[in-house]
């Protein structure tokens, strides 16, 4: 059966029409015949190469770009003249034909381009060879700049993480001993301490170890990020895990004036999770709910089905915008900048809880209204398959 | 004739023949050690294609597609799952396109090359063993769905139509990435192939 050249080459006759239409679309349009000598080289190719096409027609292309002869150019058209097309990707030749890079982008030493190589036809029968030339060098470069940007940012944030951990390593150190002391003091190991400077040791104690809850959430914080962080996992009572959450924060209710309520379901439930996170993640929720509520109540809601626990904390507080929603789990971010500063705290409680979340194989999500309050729901899977095993 | 005449054992010779070029021309252009193998081959009625693909292919494909003419015709097509495909294209590349998976311009490029070397190679082994010139057209790239790549094959006005089924495994440094080779053959096609490897090609 012969080959039906018309569904696989460049029929000569629609060649003026890919001439005008490779003036249009930004396109080398160059033709050769049987022996590779130019026959077509069109003004697009004339204007980038600035060799006129009066200069090029007649003129083996070969002898033109000497740089071609016995390379992969030269064998992807001799290949054309046997009906075989060629994709030329720029990201494995840099170019074809090495003609100058355009204004602008002379960093690049030859104009960047993908090529199609592809065979003519005349009266069925394959008679030449249609290179088709796209200047890519914008692209290019566009891509360089882009990978660049990614590099460098990629850089930075790993740069950020190693400095906040080593830093907060070099704080909790000494804060340590501040701390060690100030009980040794306030214990009168070394002496009397008088009423008054018993007030004054607490209240540098309670200081000292507010810094190092908040160094604590920057470690943390900077482990999560690095993805250093791993899963310890066990099987423990969900129910009584957030009774002690509850009872650990019910003075910090109270000193507010807010209520603090827990919904348990009746009994324990059992569940295999990293319990030291899961404590962590819910005290972090319940601790901003009370920070953040000045009326009203906090509630803990605790659910679970048959493969999920649903641990859902409420609060009556001033709710968040839709605008500041999209925002709420960014690191270093309160959504309301006068109540951080009136509140305190680094920003990090909730992007490092939605990352534990996710470490312990869940998800936290949010619904807010604004005037009414914030719900920070909690999904857990009862059951895991950690890929280390529970501990023993 | 029927697909059970068929010498699969041949067929699978002649494609690894194919994919053993392929391998070289690809380590050529990139610069690394790439292996392409054939782990499994089927033969089966273009309408059982579906079925077959269905349980191993989901959600986007990149394909690159195309048609060849000669002795034999019908529709070559190199099948990767739009995901496969940005790995494969960034492997080739170190890392230089399909930046976040994501099968940009360069990579379309990339991936438009690399099935033509492998298309090419494939088809061309058919024509050595049948002694004829197989031509094949310009590639395309497509990101489809799979009854888009189906209801796409070009194989002519034949009734009775019939898909050569390759699994293929790419081999690299870094990394494995699996896709599907599909040549898509009337019964004339099928059936002068099929002489070709009792005659004891290739």
């Amino acid at each position: 059966m012969p080959v039906d050249v018309a569904e696989l080459a460049i029929d000569e006759a629609s060649l003026p029409v890919l001439l005008a239409l490779g003036e249009v679309l930004e396109l080398g349009v160059v033709a050769l015949d049987r022996d590779l000598v130019v026959r077509e080289w069109n003004r697009w190719m004339a204007a980038a190469s600035d060799i006129p096409s009066a200069e090029m027609v007649g003129q083996p292309l070969l002898e033109r770009f000497d740089a071609l002869r016995g390379g992969p150019a030269e064998a992807a058209l001799r290949r054309a003249l046997d009906g075989a097309t060629t994709v030329w990707a720029h990201r494995f030749h840099r170019f074809l034909l090495p003609i100058p890079a355009p204004a602008g982008y002379e960093r690049f030493d030859r104009m960047q381009q993908s090529a199609r190589i592809m065979p003519t036809s005349r009266a069925g029968e394959f008679d030449g060879v249609l290179v088709l030339v796209q200047d890519v060098t914008e692209r290019v470069a566009r891509e360089e700049e882009l990978r660049d940007a990614v590099q460098r940012a990629e850089g930075a944030s790993q740069a950020k993480s190693e400095f906040l951990a080593s830093m907060s390593h070099e704080l909790r150190t000494p804060l340590a001993a501040v701390i060690g002391y100030m009980d040794l003091l306030e214990g009168g190991m070394v002496g009397p301490v008088a009423p008054q400077q018993q007030v004054f040791l607490g209240r540098v104690k309670a200081a000292a170890t507010h810094l190092m809850s908040i160094i604590e959430e920057i470690l943390t914080f900077a482990r999560v990020d690095a993805g250093k962080e791993e899963a310890y996992w066990e099987e423990l009572d969900a129910v009584a895990l957030a009774r002690g959450v509850e009872e650990l924060l019910e003075p910090q209710a109270l000193n507010k004036g807010l209520a603090l309520e827990l919904a348990l379901p009746p009994g324990a439930v059992r569940m295999t999770t990293d319990g030291t996170k899961l404590r962590q993640i819910l005290i972090n929720l319940v601790g901003n709910a009370l920070k953040f509520t000045d009326t009203g109540r906090v509630r803990l809601e605790v659910d679970a089905t048959e493969s999920e626990m649903r641990f859902c904390v409420q609060d009556t507080g001033p709710g968040i915008s839709p605008a500041d929603m999209t925002r709420v789990f960014d690191p270093f971010t309160q959504v309301d900048q006068s109540l951080k500063r009136r509140k305190g705290g680094t920003g990090l409680g909730l992007p490092v809880s939605r990352r534990l979340a996710e470490l312990l194989g869940g998800a936290l999500t949010v619904e807010s209204t604004v005037g009414e309050g914030t719900a920070f729901t909690l999904r857990l899977p009862r059951s895991v398959a950690p890929a280390t095993p529970p501990a023993s | 004739m029927k697909i059970e005449d068929l010498d699969l054992d041949a067929l699978t010779e002649l494609f690894n023949i194919g994919l053993h070029r392929a391998a070289a021309s690809l380590s050529e252009l990139t610069g690394q050690r790439i292996l392409v193998d054939l782990p499994r081959l089927w033969v089966c009625p273009i309408e059982e294609t579906h079925a077959r693909l269905t349980e191993l292919l989901h959600g986007d494909l990149a394909t690159v597609h195309q048609i060849f003419r000669g002795t034999v015709a019908g529709d070559a097509v190199l099948v990767l799952q739009y995901d496969a495909a940005a790995r494969l294209a960034g492997l080739l590349t170190s890392g230089e396109v399909a930046v976040g998976g994501r099968l940009d311009q360069s990579a379309r490029e990339v991936l438009a090359e690399i099935g033509n070397v492998i298309l090419s190679s494939c088809l061309s082994s058919f024509g050595d063993m049948l002694r004829v010139a197989v031509s094949f057209s310009v590639p395309h790239i497509h990101v489809e769905s799979l009854d888009g790549m189906l209801r796409s094959l070009q194989v002519g006005n034949e009734d009775l139509q019939f898909a050569l089924l390759a699994a293929t495994q790419f081999r690299l440094s870094e990394g494995e990435v699996g896709g599907y080779l599909i040549v898509a053959v009337g019964m004339s096609s099928l059936s002068i192939i099929s002489d070709a490897l009792a005659s004891g090609a290739p």
